[in-house]
């Protein structure tokens, strides 16, 4: 079990993107719409434990029964619960480079009660805390939107 | 009833960071011939092959059709698991269900990865679904990150303490030739001066990427009885899973919420009569990605209370010479090929249990060890072996 | 930007579409390399041989599938071979070396017990036949790859 130094070793790179499409489906499509036509955060409740599913899916995982169609819309405040930066550049496979958004990234609990990861405004960790008060800034032309979650550009610090 | 399943060979690789020695179903091949020679069988003696491996990770698509004859499954039955970091895990569960429902009395089980060539970081961030929109992109280091900090703010648990679990690691791994990170760290400033990778980790505070496999061999009752003094038994084996983004991606960040860890330790002590698990089981290893993490797995298997973590890393319980040992292999911090992690952690145990890790043994006498796997989002595998049933 | 999002016309649907773009780099490893390297530095293409059945393997590879022992026996298997089977591809798909119509066989050498897949090469497609004798053809700027094998051509 030891490698024999001296022998060239070859190697074969291969960088193709592998394209994809996908589908959101009828529940995700939902908030997907909503997001892209008024700029707002839906999701539907579970017909027996009413608690709000989130993302929006078919089945209620927990109570194993069909979701069906109780919509809600949801605030899109939130409050920070978990947080991180990238102080170490890694490969986004989305764009095929290095991650070049400064954001930090954070776990927030919206006010309906989901939790969500997405991007903080906020660039400097001197200012960054578990528990402050965030709201989610959307991308303003319509025509940017259509991406979900990723129509919002990132959550913005808010005072109450 | 189900038969009963024991370990009877035990083979892996030496791990590191590249191996362009050799191409993927060769590096694997090293690890099955180890366990055959261990199990002192030929490869014409194995009745099936179950694989586990991540093929994203290194886009190396079917792995296992790849490597039929480096693991002696031509002609033979077989499966590949894929569930994430847990697959090293399952493919232990898989072989264990088709073994002990008699279907073969001879099986391998194989966990592998080869990171040298592809991304893993990229391929979890690749993983995410579209439903977040692109470039909430940190892989599974940011999720253990935001997780480090929580478990800082809710447990009192200071750096200090993590830098103390990762020079235990260093200290197992030291002593373990197959170990990928074999550092001879000797202090906590030396940790605390590695750079931030994903904030509050730091370089040395997570995971590498490595190299490896690991093969093992099942058998029936009546083989291993018949193979080998010295078989290990597979006592019980639960998996638990959690539905996506319930809370956090591994774990819940909130500590409202249940964690598979929880429900799996708890059950499976519930139905093997463990009421005092440091007490009961004599080891412990664990998927720990972090030593953060290490500490906030502690108190989710229920090895201590809430909060109380790091005290046992503070006591030295968790050492190798202490009361409850936890990853006296260096665990997954120092070596870490995903596909093969969960089940390295089984054959570590197996080992402890059989008396044959060598340089790191355990002092204490090992009948009962328990190997566990984490993978996302958030599920749990726990494997329970004994030295006599 | 280079995702794109399509809404369904008559549904609450989108259809998302995106990439996935890593980079791989994979290893010939020992055996596998120095099977490259015969053709890269001497075009000579080799295989390895198993001591128990005697099979020859190419491409070189380190374990025989029957036999399940190291084959260390390294045998020149030459340029000429007959092919097995062969298949032309007239739609282009985004994984595709050349553009269609493009065609593939499996060749076994003389001296191999195995067939290898390539390209093949100056030849009308309506001219192919299993069982002809092909040869290959070495690209001039050889790099380690298996396309220093240009392609197999019917053999003079």
């Amino acid at each position: 079990m030891t490698e024999k130094p001296g022998q060239e070793l070859l190697t074969v790179e291969i960088a193709r993107p592998r394209p994809y499409r996908w589908s959101t489906g009828k529940y995700l499509g939902r908030l997907y719409k909503e997001a892209m036509e008024n700029k707002r955060l839906v999701t539907n409740r579970c017909p027996k434990c009413k608690e709000l599913l989130w993302p929006p899916q078919a089945v209620c995982g927990r109570c194993k029964v069909e979701a069906g169609e109780d919509w809600v819309a949801m605030s899109d405040k939130g409050t920070v619960i978990q947080y991180t930066y990238l102080v170490f550049p890694l490969w986004d496979p989305h764009y095929g480079e290095k991650l070049a958004n400064p954001h930090p990234t954070a776990t927030i609990k919206l006010d309906g009660g989901v939790y969500m990861v997405h991007f903080l405004e906020e660039k400097d960790p001197q200012k960054l805390k578990e528990g402050m008060r965030v709201q989610a800034v959307w991308k303003e032309k319509q025509e940017e939107r259509g991406r979900g979650l990723g129509d919002i550009l990132y959550f913005r610090t808010i005072e109450e | 009833m189900a038969n009963r399943v024991a370990i009877v060979g035990v083979g892996q690789t030496y791990h590191r960071s590249t191996r362009r020695d050799v191409n993927q179903q060769e590096m694997v091949g090293e690890a099955v011939r180890a366990a055959l020679a261990d199990a002192q069988l030929s490869a014409k003696d194995i009745e099936a092959v179950f694989t586990s491996n991540m093929e994203t990770f290194e886009g190396i698509y079917l792995p296992d059709h790849l490597m039929v004859d480096e693991v002696a499954a031509f002609g033979k039955p077989g499966l590949k698991v894929c569930t994430g970091g847990t697959s090293g895990a399952s493919v232990v569960a898989e072989g264990f269900h088709f073994v002990a429902a008699g279907l073969f009395d001879l099986a391998l089980v194989i966990g592998f990865e080869k990171q040298d060539t592809g991304d893993t970081t990229a391929a979890i961030t690749a993983s995410v679904t579209p439903v977040w929109g692109k470039g909430v992109a940190t892989g599974a280091i940011g999720e253990f990150a935001k997780q480090a900090l929580t478990y800082m703010q809710r447990s009192g648990a200071k750096e200090e303490h993590a830098c103390m679990v990762r020079l235990k690691a260093d200290r197992g791994a030291c002593r373990n030739p197959y170990a990928h990170l074999r550092l001879g760290l000797k202090s906590v400033e030396e940790i605390m001066k590695s750079g931030y990778l994903v904030w509050p980790l730091r370089l040395l505070d997570f995971c590498p990427q490595s190299c490896g496999a690991c093969a093992l061999v099942f058998a029936s009752e009546e083989k291993a009885r018949k193979m080998t003094n010295k078989p290990v038994w597979i006592a019980d084996l639960i998996t638990v899973h959690q539905e996506p983004f319930r809370a956090g991606s591994f774990g819940d960040p909130t500590g409202l919420e249940t964690y598979t860890q929880e429900v799996a330790a708890e059950k499976l002590y519930k139905r093997n009569g463990i009421t005092n698990p440091r007490r009961d089981i004599c080891m412990a290893e664990i998927y720990e990605p972090s030593n953060w993490e290490e500490m906030s797995l502690y108190e989710h298997f229920h090895f201590c209370e809430k909060n109380e973590g790091w005290k046992l890393v503070e006591k030295g319980i968790t050492e190798i010479e202490g009361e409850f040992p936890v990853n006296p292999s260096g665990g997954v911090i120092a070596t870490n090929p995903i596909g093969a992690t969960p089940t390295i952690r089984v054959a570590e145990a197996a080992l402890q249990i059989r008396g044959d890790a060598g340089e790191h043994q355990v002092t204490r006498d090992v009948h009962t060890a328990v190997a566990t796997a984490l993978g996302g989002p958030n599920w749990t595998v726990m494997t329970l072996l004994k030295r006599s049933l | 930007m280079t995702d794109r999002v399509e809404k369904l016309r008559d549904l609450d649907v989108f259809i998302y579409h995106g990439k996935v773009d890593i980079p791989d780099t994979y290893s010939a490893g020992t055996v596998g390399s120095r099977f490259l390297i015969e053709i890269r530095d001497n075009k000579r293409i080799m295989g390895t041989r198993c001591p128990a059945c005697k099979r020859v393997y190419v491409p070189a590879r380190s374990v025989c599938k029957d036999c399940f022992g190291r084959m260390d026996e390294w045998v020149e298997v030459g340029d000429k071979g007959t092919l097995l089977t062969y298949t032309v591809v007239h739609v282009p798909t985004s994984v595709q070396l050349k553009e269609p119509p493009v065609a593939y066989g499996i060749v076994q050498l003389d001296g191999a017990d195995t067939g290898l897949v390539h390209l093949l090469g100056e030849v009308d497609p309506d001219q192919l036949q299993v069982g002809m004798k092909m040869q290959a053809v070495f690209a001039e700027e050889r790099v380690g790859s298996i396309l220093d094998i240009k392609y197999f051509k019917p053999a003079a």
